[in-house]
C-alpha cells in the first residue's frame, strides 16, 4: 500500500491529475486534524492508536501496511508545512516507546516489521539554500526514526513542476 | 527590555518546557519586563501576536517532535511571521530552549536550524538556542539543585543562555545531554516511566507491544 500525505487544497490536488488507485491512501487536510497533546496515550493507554478521536488517529496502523510514504508539502523554513507536521506528530503510534541505538543515537523501536520508502516532494518558489539543506537533514532524520529503508527528497519551484515529475 | 516567554509544549501542565522556563526565569535580570504566553490549549489571538511584535526578545521553550518543531507551535510561528512583517518596527532577538525525549541533546540540531531559517524569513535576529536531551527525565530530578548532579550541564548552559539574553546578544548553539549515564537513563525510562505509566492504565508489557 502507498500513503500520500499532502497539504494541497482539493482544487490544487485535482489539478495535479494524479492517478490514485485503490492501493493508495490519501491523507489530506479536511480541517479537522487536532494537535498531538504529548500525552503518550498511543503508547501507554491505547497502544498503537492515538487517543484523540479524529480522522487521523490511525496513522500508526496505516504506516504498518505502507510500502511507500509519499509526502507533497510546501517547504516552510526547511520543514514540512504545519499540516504535514501535524500528521507526522500524530504518527508515533507506529513506534514503540522502547529504545534502540543507531549510529550512536537513541531512537524508538519499531512496533511493526515494516520498512517503507519515504519520498518527499517539497515545493516553494523561493526555498533558500539553507532551507533546502535543513529539509534534507529533516527527511533523513525522519527516515531513521520511522525505520525507513530509503528516503528521497525532491524540490520544485511550483506545483506544475511537481505535476510534471510525478506523471 | 520587554521579553516574551512562549511555552511551546502541547502539554497544559507538568511539561519539561515549563520546567526549563522555571529554571531560566530567575536568571533573567529583574530590570526586564517579562510576559508569558502558552499555546497548549488554544492559539494566540490577534492582540497577543501584536504584543509579540513589540517585544525586544522572544524566548521559546518547546519539545522536539519528530526531529522538528511541534505542529501547533509551528503554525504559530508561521502566523507570527505575517504579523511581524506587517507590524514590527524593530529587531527582535530570538532565543530557545529545546528538549528531546531521547538521551542525546544533539538530536535537537535540526529544530534549531528550522528556527534559524524562520528568523531569516521573518527578519528577526537569532540569538541563541540550547538543546537538552532526556527531557522527560527532568520531572524525576526537579528537586536536584540546578548545576549539580544530573543538572550540572543544564545549570551551566542555562547560565550561558541567560547571560546572552541579559546582554541582548547572540551566542553559539549548545546541545547537551544530562550528567547521567545513558544506560541508567534508558533503564529508568523503560521500567519507571513507560512500564509504570502503562501499568497505571491496567496494561502490561505485552499490551504495550501490541500490533493492530
Amino acid at each position: 500500500m502507498r500513503i500520500l500525505i499532502h497539504d494541497l487544497s482539493p482544487q490544487e490536488f485535482t489539478a495535479l491529475g494524479l492517478t490514485v488507485d485503490s492501493d493508495t491512501t490519501v491523507i489530506s487536510d479536511n480541517g479537522t486534524i487536532k494537535n498531538c497533546i504529548g500525552c503518550f496515550g498511543c503508547w501507554i493507554k491505547t497502544p498503537g492508536m492515538c487517543v484523540i478521536k479524529d480522522d487521523y488517529r490511525n496513522m500508526g496502523q496505516l504506516l504498518s501496511k505502507c510500502d511507500e510514504l509519499i509526502i507533497i508539502s510546501s517547504c516552510l523554513y526547511g520543514s514540512y508545512s504545519p499540516f504535514v507536521r501535524n500528521v507526522l506528530d500524530r504518527s508515533i503510534s507506529f513506534l514503540l516507546p522502547y529504545f534502540m541505538h543507531k549510529n550512536g543515537e537513541t531512537h524508538h523501536k519499531n512496533r511493526y516489521n515494516n520498512h517503507f520508502t519515504l519520498s518527499v516532494h517539497f515545493y516553494g518558489n523561493d526555498i533558500t539554500e539553507a532551507e533546502r539543506e535543513t529539509a534534507k537533514e529533516l527527511v533523513a532524520a525522519n527516515s531513521i526514526n520511522f525505520h525507513c529503508h530509503e528516503n528521497r527528497v525532491y524540490f520544485y519551484h511550483n506545483l506544475q513542476s511537481v505535476k510534471e515529475e510525478l506523471h | 527590555m520587554k521579553i516574551a516567554i512562549i511555552d511551546g509544549s502541547p502539554k497544559s501542565k507538568d511539561s519539561a518546557s515549563s520546567f526549563f522556563i522555571k529554571k531560566l526565569e530567575p536568571m533573567i535580570s529583574s530590570e526586564n519586563e517579562i510576559s508569558h504566553y502558552n499555546i497548549s490549549k488554544k492559539p494566540l489571538v490577534s492582540e497577543q501576536y501584536q504584543e509579540l511584535c513589540r517585544m525586544d526578545a522572544l524566548i521559546f521553550a518547546f519539545p522536539l517532535y519528530i526531529d522538528a518543531i511541534p505542529s501547533h507551535l509551528f503554525r504559530m510561528l508561521a502566523t507570527l511571521e505575517e504579523y511581524i512583517k506587517k507590524e514590527c518596527q524593530k529587531t527582535i532577538y530570538v532565543y530557545a530552549i529545546i528538549n528531546n525525549g531521547f538521551y542525546e541533546g544533539k538530536q535537537n540540531h535540526i529544530a534549531i536550524k528550522i528556527l534559524q531559517n524562520w528568523c531569516m524569513r521573518t527578519g528577526l535576529q537569532f540569538g541563541q538556542a540550547i538543546g537538552q536531551g532526556a527531557g522527560e527525565m527532568m520531572h524525576f530530578v526537579e528537586k536536584v539543585p540546578l548545576g549539580h548532579g544530573p543538572l550540572k550541564n543544564l545549570g551551566e548552559n542555562l547560565n550561558h543562555l541567560a547571560d546572552t539574553i541579559n546582554s541582548h546578544n547572540t551566542g553559539a548553539t549548545i546541545v547537551f545531554s544530562p550528567n547521567f549515564p545513558r544506560f541508567a537513563w534508558k533503564f529508568n525510562a523503560v521500567h519507571f516511566f513507560w512500564n509504570q505509566s502503562a501499568k497505571k492504565n491496567g496494561l502490561r508489557k505485552k499490551d504495550i507491544l501490541r500490533r493492530l
